[in-house]
């Protein structure tokens, strides 16, 4: 007997996040073939850095909407800490670095995934504007020594961004086995979800929400 | 191999802007869009098809009486340049005989990074071709040993192109010739510029000069702290994970998560 499938997200959910996940990637693969020269070779893919600068001002304005729709969408489950539960489960470290029987239970998001949800979300703003005053300063009278920084503070934003992304898509695949269907199928086996979000299982079933795939 | 100097001497300089000419002819540079500003200065500022421009001032001094300031702005090749720093193409480079400021334009994608790092603002963008524009001391006069284009136009000997030795000394004994407040400008800034002015009156008189120019700090994090510690965290995390996978282990559901018709026979 195979474990039930239990309605995770919808499918609305699934294409923001994928629409901001492509779009992020193909900003830092064409970011950093223009940040470091020795990776300039990057660009040979699009027809040589100039053609990797366009790829990225294009991609922006797919990121700048699908963060935006995203904020709008997750703001609330994912922006806000809970505490003291949210602290149970940060001095734990979630139960990521040394064994636990029982992991302090959190809601729908645990602290982790709020970490990297408001990362994105400041960072990638702060991205959007950032690479809006670099491409149009004609248009924004701002003093010479202020356009050193949003220079600075773009980068700021990829070292942030980056590190939070990849401990993401690590947890999200491999390192929690079954947890990348929800963002695929949008299903996720009962065990599993029990495991991740074990508060929210509770809740959906008190509530009645819970909805098993048949 | 020697490190050159153009020396701009503002005390010989009659602003007859024969350099101005000679840098619009050598390189094919059209007449920019321009307006009248109320002084001979034309066009005002530096433009994408105007490399250098003279500045004319009406300055009266303490004294009472009414001075014209002239001073050539261009390129002024800087020994730590900002702008080099900052190209993510290459396309800005350090000339390897004379240490001036190439641009190569091929490479040029139009990001605008220079224009925003140059402590002296000269880089100007077309958005039309969607390149940078700058002085580049006439790369290909000067590896050809011929003077740049403005030096030879030089009617009264106001523009020097030579050895930085040379340079330093003529223009130190220049300095001390014409006494009062006249003094060397560039010498001291980002390591030594490769355009060098002898002023007559203080620096900070004559309009539109920098002062206190050096590497601008926001350049110095982004790629000196930033640029390496984005790879280092970037690798960190790659290598964590890979080891907090071969050494911890993903997680799997306990017995407790499932339910007890399924935790007889689902594993764990």
């Amino acid at each position: 007997m195979k474990n039930e499938l239990v309605k995770v997200t919808s499918g609305y959910e699934r294409f923001v996040h994928w629409m901001l996940a492509v779009s992020c990637l193909l900003l830092c693969y064409t970011g950093i073939g223009m940040m470091y020269k020795e990776l300039n070779f990057l660009g040979a893919l699009m027809g040589g850095l100039h053609g990797m600068k366009v790829i990225h001002n294009y991609t922006a304005i797919a990121f700048g909407i699908s963060l935006l729709l995203a904020i709008q969408m997750w703001w609330k489950e994912a922006g806000l800490f809970v505490f003291p539960e949210d602290w149970e489960w940060i001095k734990a470290a979630g139960g990521y670095l040394w064994h636990l029987d029982h992991v302090p239970e959190t809601g729908k998001y645990n602290p982790g995934q709020k970490a990297f949800f408001l990362a994105v979300a400041l960072c990638g703003l702060l991205m959007v504007c950032t690479g809006f005053f670099m491409l149009y300063p004609q248009y924004f009278p701002l003093a010479s020594w202020m356009y050193d920084w949003v220079y600075t503070f773009h980068m700021l934003g990829f070292f942030v961004i980056f590190p939070f992304f990849f401990i993401h898509l690590y947890l999200g695949t491999i390192g929690n086995p079954g947890s990348v269907q929800a963002m695929l199928t949008g299903y996720m086996e009962k065990p599993v979800l029990r495991m991740l979000h074990p508060k929210w299982y509770k809740e959906m079933l008190h509530e009645g929400t819970l909805i098993i795939k048949k | 191999m020697t490190e050159k100097i153009k020396l701009y001497d503002a005390s010989k300089c009659t602003a007859c802007r024969g350099c101005q000419l000679a840098c619009k002819q050598w390189n094919s540079l059209k007449a920019g869009q321009t307006q009248h500003t109320g002084t001979y200065q034309n066009p005002p500022s530096l433009q994408p098809n105007t490399y250098m421009i003279i500045h004319f001032q009406d300055y009266v001094a303490p004294e009472g009486d009414a001075r014209w300031l002239f001073r050539k702005e261009a390129c002024m090749h800087c020994t730590t340049a900002a702008c080099v720093t900052v190209c993510p193409s290459g396309a800005l480079y350090y000339n390897k005989e004379f240490k001036t400021v190439g641009l190569n334009r091929e490479k040029c994608i139009g990001c605008k990074e220079c224009v925003a790092a140059c402590p002296f603002d000269i880089p100007k963008f077309d958005a039309k071709t969607e390149k940078v524009y700058k002085c580049d001391m006439c790369e290909s006069r000067i590896s050809n040993k011929m003077n740049p284009a403005c030096v030879k136009a030089c009617p009264t000997g106001a523009l020097k192109w030579i050895d930085k030795d040379e340079a330093m000394k003529i223009a130190d004994d220049r300095v001390q010739m014409l006494g009062g407040d006249a003094n060397v400008y560039g010498d001291k800034l980002v390591g030594g510029t490769h355009l060098m002015y002898v002023l007559k009156e203080k620096a900070d008189i004559y309009d539109g000069i920098k002062k206190n120019v050096k590497l601008p700090l926001s350049v110095t994090i982004w790629k000196t702290w930033l640029r390496p510690l984005s790879l280092l965290a970037a690798g960190g995390v790659i290598g964590g994970s890979f080891l907090h996978y071969i050494l911890h282990g993903p997680h799997k559901p306990h017995p407790e998560h499932y339910d007890n018709d399924e935790k007889k026979q689902g594993g764990a």
